[in-house]
């Protein structure tokens, strides 16, 4: 059964979204693997508090994305290919660094000194 | 689905309770009645239960007034309890006559969760005691709208926690539910919608995702609505 209770939910993004973004994350590290099981939506309203229309919302997105299928009453489950965890990888690591260029740029770093602190920083 | 239609309640000579106030909650919905104190919370929940008569609009249940369908709806309030004098146990047998969907078993299993003595008088009880007899009730209607006054307060932030998570685990599907509070960062993961008064009148009615799609959070919207000015405590000290 897919872990949930390490997730931090913000009041910023859509709590359906934050829920799709932790399972990419949890493919990604490979702590979610292919035929992992997922909460039933209850359940994992109940442990979020969150209420259950939104976990079902965000199950439909994971099954729209292609990396979670659901087989009628019996749940939902990872479903993980090369070529979805690659997107995922993609998706995320760009996600990250683009975060990481804005919050630079916002405090007018040089794309030089840039690179020369994650050099330094980077075998800390 | 509950239908809304330019409800007005006015209180005798004490003013305004809502003005033409309309809104469709669709089946299933989860929704936050938020505003100030004395912005029209209590009296849009009371009209939509049918426990006050209006001016003018009505309200519609599945198409019907709400005292057509008082089987399917459950109030929580800590002024519902109207029978003091008893004691919950009582209470719960007196509910059980009445709705043939009581659940008597899952009233006495809140209780104990709650803590709260069955066989003590409910006159005798805190705020905070009543309106956790008033939840274990209202879940175990088995009802299709449940409308929730303030359930938290009087109640610390564990029980609201673990009110939150009893709330969840006993729908069963298709639930509509209005919870009105002051406090929104218990339920603002929780609520689909929020519904937002200020002096009886609706001033928001949005979805939570969509504010967050558009950068926005539901404190800012809701100081924009009052009319909140940060630096006005600065007054004070000039």
């Amino acid at each position: 059964m897919l872990d949930f209770s390490d997730i931090h939910l913000n009041n910023k993004d859509p709590v359906y979204i934050q829920i799709s973004h932790y399972v990419k994350r949890q493919i990604l590290l490979k702590k979610a693997v292919s035929g992992d099981e997922l909460p039933s939506r209850r359940e994992l309203a109940a442990l979020l508090n969150i209420n259950p229309n939104t976990v079902q919302k965000a199950y439909k997105l994971m099954e729209q994305e292609g990396f979670v299928i659901t087989h009628g009453n019996q749940g939902s489950f990872i479903w993980v290919n090369d070529c979805i965890y690659s997107k995922i990888e993609d998706e995320l690591t760009r996600g990250m660094v683009a975060e990481f260029v804005k919050s630079a740029k916002e405090i007018n770093l040089p794309f030089k000194r840039v690179i020369e602190l994650i050099t330094e920083l980077w075998d800390e | 689905m509950i239908e809304i239609k330019n409800v007005t309640k006015y209180y005798g000579n004490k003013g305004l309770g809502l003005y033409k106030a309309s809104a469709k909650i669709n089946k299933g919905e989860i929704v936050g009645i938020l505003g100030e104190n004395g912005s029209g919370k209590t009296t849009l929940l009371k009209a939509i239960m049918g426990l006050t008569e209006l001016e003018e609009g009505e309200v519609l249940i599945e198409g019907k007034p709400p005292y057509q369908m008082y089987n399917k709806m459950a109030f929580i309030t800590e002024e519902g309890s109207y029978f003091p004098w008893m004691t919950p146990y009582e209470y719960g047998v007196f509910l059980s006559d009445f709705i043939p969907s009581f659940n008597l078993e899952l009233y006495m299993k809140l209780l104990n969760f709650f803590e709260i003595d069955p066989h003590k008088k409910i006159r005798a009880f805190s705020t905070g005691q009543r309106s956790k007899l008033e939840i274990s009730a209202g879940f175990s209607k088995g009802a299709q709208y449940i409308l929730m006054d303030e359930p938290f307060r009087g109640n610390d932030m564990f029980t609201r926690r673990d009110f939150l998570k009893l709330l969840i685990s006993s729908l069963k599907q298709d639930e509509t539910i209005l919870i009105s509070t002051h406090i929104i960062e218990d339920i603002e993961n929780f609520i689909d919608r929020a519904i937002i008064l200020r002096h009886g009148r609706i001033k928001a009615d949005i979805y939570i995702d969509d504010i967050r799609k558009d950068n926005k959070s539901l404190a800012a919207v809701m100081m924009d609505i009052t009319e909140y000015q940060e630096d006005r405590y600065k007054g004070i000290f000039k």
